[in-house]
């Protein structure tokens, strides 16, 4: 049976590798922030992040299929701590 | 358990210390224990989750801790022996095993654990079947929080999937180490003390804290619980969960994209603004757990960590939504910026330890994650048993699956019942659904539909058909179908109703022919009588309305109501016509015709008003309230069918006419064809005459206002009245009233509530004696009337919500008279029905979930005092028009229940004069300093309560003055009340209270007024705080102390503790005490009195105490010997004072019958009397001897002389000579010791004592000489059992003298017969056989006719 465009609620597509840009660029959306604010050893907690949005953060980037541990994110708050985290998972993961 | 010795100690982290001493407090409180049970569905391989399961709680420090209760303070050890070890319980034989592991489960959660004893952690697996299995994690607080619970599932999911997979799980979370070094380092850096200083800045202000609970509801204060009571740990908790609906959360999770704010930062400011809905507080502060682990080396440490921030939350009205929630997330980012200073900490340092000081309301508690742990090949369902102790109420919300968002409320049971948090569960749904599609806030109802729909619908459904008429038409209807049933009774006059119909006829005639018909006004200011009812009837039938006049009130009041209100005329005495001169035309009731002449009389419309009652104004100005024929109709035609009135009915009318409670107390009899009792003027005041009227008319109905239905009830006259009902209105009904009247009387009670400007009530609440509601409810509302409890912005208050009370229906009144301004301001189109009204009332009130709406207060200046109500601008206004004050500020202070009016003052600069021109009712308190040094401000108080008393009806003058150099102000420049100064009641007066008489008063002045200080002589009782409420129950007080009292004009007169003392002594102890014959005690008037005769002293008073224990109350009569007074001679033989008395009680009494009663020589006396009585053939009741005997013993023995008549006057004062032997037996000596006993007989002057002194000599002489005749009656002996030891005295000596003896042995000394022990034996068997004889007389007459 052919499904109609309109029966059609929700298309789920492979989710991008996530970057370490998109990372910077999600972040700086939470603090009200440039991008190009965020440098990459910066305490994010100190740039006004808070554990709310970064299990938000830690949430959103889960959503293609990453398994992530806010705990493990929550040890090492900043781009390039996160970076290495995500990059290890996508690894094993083989993306 | 044998731990490691060397295990090291570690202390407790700030995060656990809280924990630790609130569990050493409540030691028994299971709640310390968090749990959660995880259901699996599938093949579980039990060993692999048991391998799984051990290394976990191997890695896990926090389960092997050990609590150590060293006096040098807690520590804490790991000590591996602690760890919990799986126990795997198989209930797969059980029936229901499933049911099985759930009490089990239940069971272990109940079981408190001692941290310093019992394991902190349990780790169980039920096995329910092959394919089920529940796996139970129960561990203590103090180990752990719920995000160190998820750490430890999630760990042993992901062993468990690795062991089935074969490959290697993640490393292990470092040790408990880490968390105990993270502890200490933040306790020692600059970044606490930087957070600390963040929080205590921010709590500088020290706010109010409010939650949910209803429990500690505050009347007169919007604020729904301000958590003045102690919220307790409960040991378990109320819980119920919804789900949020998807789509409402997904538009919510479309805001937050959009506003780039996280979800569940909106949803915890919804949470709190929904909140605030139920506070009505400007801002709200909620807890807002956090879990302390961004940026921590203990990150991933299962460890309590987490803390709870308290988020001041304000909820302006009128901004977008999106700025609520930036603002709101904003306090949430700095909160967690400084979130790891500890809750428990801020409080020590704004000193708010102990339950009462919270620093935050309910709990919001976010889980913007999946917590169910994935268990390779299981199915898992995750149930979060508990998170450890709900002090108030927790909002919890869990994310499920992708998007499913899960409420759980869970609630103390001491705060909220099961309803309450299941109505919130449902409502804060209700409200987030419906903010996730809003642009404001203020656009979200805060009630459900449902419950709007109840509220706005269901419960005010009350609509009935009452036919379209005139009070006219129906009192006439009554008077034509009844002409001989009385209507009025007044006086012991009766007026029937035809009576009623021909007086009242012919005076509208002449009213109609004066002219003016529908809508014009004729005053009324007569006093309660016939007149004033025909007036009324009157008026209403010529077609006008009547507006009724105070004559107490000061004439320029008066004035300005006749200004505002243009009566074409005043119906008043001729005596009263000066008040009106030059106002308006005065017809007196001589001037009015008697004989109806038959002329028509012009019809009122049911829409024309049928009277103006003029109310107190905010302003200063008096307001007139019109009330139409047709509200007034729909009010007593609800009263008389609801309540079964009829012609049997007897209704009381003692309202004043000028209080609407008057309207229903007037026409009701007359609709019913039933009989209206007017009570004497002044009577309302006046419990003992009201007891009087209410049992001699028979009254079936009768109204009072809460205050007065109190003095009432403590007036001993009212016990055990009969009524039908009893109504109470105008102010609230204290539950405990209501429990004192049940006891008190036998009668209905009846709540009703509503203001003038709805035609006397709007609601009813049946108030009987099974009724237990606290507070006592103004109920539901009448026939075609509406009741909305409405917040400040108009919208519909869900259950148990404080709110403004509007009303609607056909009751309103048209207006007020001549304001349409005023008219516009109170009476506001219905928001719920196009095209009808409803009058904003001021008041606030709540509906309860059963539909009874409560009343709470007021929300402006307006208060009532005894009922009446009054505006406390109109009271300001009247100050200012004074020109003697600079500025006032006056307010309602309730000092230890007792609601008074102040007045603070800053004087006129040049308004000055000595201070003693204040006069004891002023004070320069507080504040108030010199302005010149040497010169004490002061105002003339005296000037100024004149004025104001020229201005002002009594009962608006403030009860006290207190002068200032300036009013205190809020930050926003309005009054602080909060700031002023307690009056200090305490008078100024210096001469402390002397006699005895006056130190009595003193302290029941003090008693009454609630006053601590000390209290002068020349302390006035009204300056002091006390109004005619105060006075009623003083007088009360004086009765029962000295057997009777000079009445409140007296009072009012001499108010002072000198001056009213000097009164109660002239008429009882002093110099009325001297007189022949002295009142004791005042009873029921239709009850024969008791006659007591002295003892030798020649006085009475002795049997004070006796006279006031009679039950029931009896007026018991002292005779008294006239030999007291100096220059009297004591006659020749004891017959012949016999004689005298006789004369004196037959003047007094002139119809048996007459009972009698006397000590030691009043019984001879008694004897006497009694035997002349029957010679005169008049009735004897009873005579009663307290411990005589006949004369013939006595006449042996000599003369005591002098010696024996001071011994005689100490033995009356309650001595026993015999005891006293150092005491010389002279008169100096005698009246030296009396004058420092309290003996009254002290206080005598010294013209009386020799009086005294001369009567026992006397006496002792008569005694001797006397020969007794034969009484043919009965003699009641009461023997003092204790006395006459080896002297041969005994009543049967009597025997030759008297029909018969009874006699009742009494446990005392002779000297001591009318002490208190002894009156508590001899009062109720006096009082018995005072009744018995009552009743025997009764039955011979009945007989006799």
């Amino acid at each position: 049976m052919a499904i109609a465009p309109a029966d059609i609620r929700r298309i789920i597509t492979p989710a991008a590798p996530i970057t370490r840009e998109r990372m910077r660029a999600d972040i700086a959306r939470m603090l009200h922030e440039d991008p190009e604010a965020i440098g990459g050893e910066d305490s994010l907690m100190d740039l006004g992040l808070d554990s709310m949005r970064a299990m938000n953060l830690v949430l959103a980037w889960s959503e293609g299929g990453l398994e992530l541990e806010f705990a493990e994110f929550a040890e090492t708050p900043t781009l390039d701590g996160w970076w290495a985290l995500i990059r290890t998972r996508q690894a094993a993961r083989g993306v | 358990m044998v731990s490691d010795p060397r295990a090291p100690a570690h202390p407790l982290t700030e995060a656990q210390a809280g924990l630790w001493y609130a569990q050493r407090l409540d030691p028994a409180n299971p709640l310390f224990n968090t749990g959660q049970s995880i259901a699996f569905t599938g093949p579980l391989d039990r060993d692999a989750f048991a391998a799984a399961l051990a290394q976990a709680v191997d890695e896990a420090d926090a389960l092997a801790l050990r609590l150590v209760d060293d006096p040098a303070g807690p520590y804490q050890v790991v000590d591996p022996a602690n760890r919990p070890v799986l126990d795997i319980i198989d209930l797969s034989g059980e029936d229901d095993p499933h049911a099985a592991a759930q009490a089990a489960i239940a069971r272990d959660m109940a079981t408190p654990v001692d941290p310093t004893r019992d394991r902190l952690a349990a780790e169980r697996l039920f096995v329910l079947g092959p394919q089920h299995h529940i796996w139970q994690q129960r561990i203590h607080h103090l180990a752990i929080d719920g995000y160190g619970m998820i750490l430890i599932t999630q760990r042993v999911a992901e062993l468990y999937t690795a062991r089935l997979r074969v490959r290697m799980p993640g490393a292990p979370a470092p040790g408990i180490a880490a968390a105990f070094t993270e502890d200490a380092a933040y306790r020692a850096s600059d970044r606490r003390a930087k957070d600390g200083a963040y929080w205590r800045a921010l709590f500088a202000d020290r706010p109010e804290v409010a939650s949910l609970a209803t429990g500690s509801l505050a009347a007169g204060s919007l604020a729904t619980g301000s958590l003045a009571a102690a919220p307790s740990l409960a040991h378990g908790f109320h819980r119920r969960a919804v789900e949020i609906d998807a789509e409402a959360f997904a538009r919510l999770r479309a805001r937050a994209e959009r506003i780039s704010i996280p979800w569940p930062d909106i949803v915890t400011a919804l949470s709190a603004a929904y909140v605030q809905r139920h506070t009505q507080t400007p801002e709200v502060i909620v807890g807002v757990p956090f879990m302390a682990r961004l940026g921590s080396a203990a990150a991933r440490v299962p460890a309590m960590l987490m803390n709870v921030l308290p988020l001041r939350v304000a909820v302006p009205s009128g901004v977008p939504l999106d700025d609520f929630l930036h603002a709101v997330a904003g306090s949430l980012v700095r909160a967690r910026r400084h979130g790891r200073y500890r809750s428990e900490q801020l409080r020590r340092d704004l000193k708010r330890v102990g339950g009462q000081r919270r620093l935050h309301g309910p709990l919001i508690n976010l889980l913007p994650f999946d917590e169910t742990p994935r268990f390779e090949g299981l199915t898992s369902r995750l149930e979060v048993l508990s998170t450890g102790p709900v002090e108030d109420i927790t909002f919890t919300f869990r994310l499920h699956g992708t998007d499913g968002l899960r409420l759980e409320v869970d609630a103390n049971p001491a705060l909220y019942p099961p309803a309450v948090v299941e109505a919130h569960a449902l409502r804060l749904k209700h409200f987030i659904e419906a903010t996730s599609a809003a642009d404001r806030l203020d656009d979200v109802p805060t009630a459900t539909p449902a419950e709007a729909e109840r509220h706005l619908v269901t419960l005010n459904a009350t609509a009935h058909p009452v036919p379209d008429t005139t009070l006219a038409a129906l009192i006439e209807r009554t008077m034509a179908a009844m002409p001989t049933a009385p209507a009025l009774r007044f006086a012991g006059m009766t007026l029937d109703y035809a009576g009623l119909e021909a007086r009242s006829r012919a005076l509208a005639e002449t009213l109609a022919a004066i002219g003016g018909v529908g809508d014009s006004l004729i005053a009324v200011a007569l006093p309660r009588s016939f007149e004033l009812v025909i007036a009324l009837v009157a008026i209403l039938r010529a077609g006008a309305a009547y507006l009724p006049l105070d004559l107490a009130q000061p004439d320029a009041r008066l004035s300005r109501i006749l200004t505002s209100a243009r009566p074409r005329l005043v119906l008043a005495r001729t005596e009263d016509a000066g008040r009106f001169e030059g106002k308006v035309e005065v017809l007196a009731p001589e001037h009015w015709p008697h004989a109806p002449l038959g002329l028509d009389l012009p019809q009122p419309e049911p829409g024309d008003a049928a009277y103006v009652i003029y109310t107190s104004g905010s302003t200063g100005e008096p307001k007139g309230v019109v009330i139409e024929h047709r509200a007034i109709v729909n009010r007593l035609e609800w009263m008389r069918e609801h309540y079964g009135f009829g012609p049997q009915d007897r209704i009381l009318q003692k309202t004043p006419a000028t209080f609407d409670v008057s309207v229903w107390e007037f026409f009701l009899p007359l609709l019913t064809g039933a009989c209206l009792v007017i009570a004497p003027p002044e009577a309302h005041r006046d419990p003992l005459a009201l007891a009087r009227i209410l049992r001699e008319e028979t009254i079936t109905t009768a109204h009072f206002v809460p205050s007065m239905l109190a003095a009432f009830l403590a007036e001993p006259s009212a016990q055990g009245l009969v009524l039908a009902r009893v109504f109470c209105s105008g102010e609230e009904l204290p539950a405990d009233l209501r429990d004192r009247f049940h006891r008190t009387l036998k009668a209905g009670l009846h709540n009703l509530y509503g203001p003038t400007e709805a035609a006397v009530d709007v609601s009813f609440w049946p108030a009987g004696p099974e009724d237990r509601a606290n507070p006592v409810p103004i109920g539901f509302p009448v026939w075609n009337t509406r009741l909305y409890v409405l917040d400040a912005a108009g919208r519909p208050q869900p259950p148990d919500v404080p709110g403004h009370l509007f009303l609607g229906g056909v009751q309103l009144a048209r207006g007020y008279l001549g304001r349409p301004d005023l008219t516009a301001e109170r009476f506001r189109p219905d928001p719920f029905r196009p095209g009808e009204r409803v009058y904003a009332t001021g008041d606030l009130a709540l509906w309860r979930a059963d539909g009874a709406v409560v009343f709470l207060g007021r929300s402006d200046h307006q208060i009532k005092i005894r009922g009446l109500r009054v505006e406390l601008g109109e009271v300001e206004a009247a100050f200012m028009a004074s020109g003697l004050v600079r500025q006032a500020g006056i307010v309602a202070r309730e000092d230890r229940g007792t609601k008074r009016i102040v007045a603070y003052l800053v004087r006129e600069p040049g308004q000055r004069t000595a201070q003693g021109t204040a006069q004891g009712t002023a004070q320069a308190t507080g504040q108030a300093t010199a302005i010149e040094p040497g010169i004490e401000p002061a105002m003339d108080i005296a000037a100024l309560k004149a004025d104001l008393a020229s201005r002002l009806p009594d009962y608006m003058v403030p009860a006290a003055f207190v002068v200032l150099d300036a009013l205190p102000v809020t930050a926003n420049g309005k009054l602080d009340r909060a700031a002023l100064p307690a009056p200090d009641f305490a008078g100024t007066g210096s001469r402390a209270p002397e006699t005895p008489t006056e130190r009595r008063l003193a302290a029941l002045f003090a008693a009454q007024l609630a006053i601590d200080g000390p209290i002068a002589a020349e302390d006035d009782f009204f300056a002091l705080g006390g109004d005619s409420l105060h006075a009623v129950a003083l007088l009360l007080k004086v009765r029962e102390q000295w057997g009777h009292d000079p009445g409140l004009g007296a009072l009012f007169a001499r108010p002072t503790v000198e001056g009213f003392a000097r009164l109660i002594e002239a008429e009882g102890d002093v110099d009325a005490g001297l007189g022949p014959l002295v009142t004791l005690a005042q009873g029921e008037p239709d009850r024969p009195p008791l006659f007591v005769i002295h003892p030798a002293g020649g006085l009475s008073w002795c049997y004070g105490r006796l006279a006031r224990a009679l039950s029931p109350r009896r007026t018991v009569h002292g005779l008294q010997a006239p030999a007291l007074a100096a220059g009297v001679a004591t006659p020749g033989s004891l017959e012949a004072l016999a004689r005298d008395y006789v004369a004196r009680i037959r003047r007094l009494q002139p119809r048996g019958p007459y009972h009698l009663l006397g000590w030691s020589v009043g019984g001879i006396l008694a004897q006497a009397m009694a035997v002349q009585l029957r010679e005169d053939a008049a009735e004897v009741g009873i005579v009663a001897l307290l411990d005589s005997y006949p004369c013939d013993v006595w006449r042996g023995e000599p003369d005591p002389g002098e010696d024996g008549a001071l011994k005689a006057l100490l033995a009356i004062a309650g001595h026993d000579p015999d005891r006293l032997p150092a005491l010389a037996l002279n008169r100096a000596a005698v009246l030296a010791f009396l004058r420092a006993t309290t003996s009254p007989l002290g206080r005598l002057p010294e013209a009386a004592l020799d009086g005294v002194v001369r009567v026992v000599a006397g006496n002792n002489a008569l005694v001797r000489g006397h020969f007794h005749r034969r009484y043919d009656g009965v003699l009641t002996h009461f023997r003092a059992a204790l006395d006459h030891q080896g002297r041969d005295l005994s009543p049967d000596l009597w025997a030759p003298y008297a029909a018969r003896i009874d006699v009742i042995d009494v446990p005392s000394l002779h000297a001591h017969l009318t002490g208190p022990e002894a009156t508590a034996r001899v009062a109720p068997v006096l009082a018995r056989a005072l009744a018995q004889a009552d009743s025997r007389e009764k039955v011979a007459c009945a007989t006799a006719v």
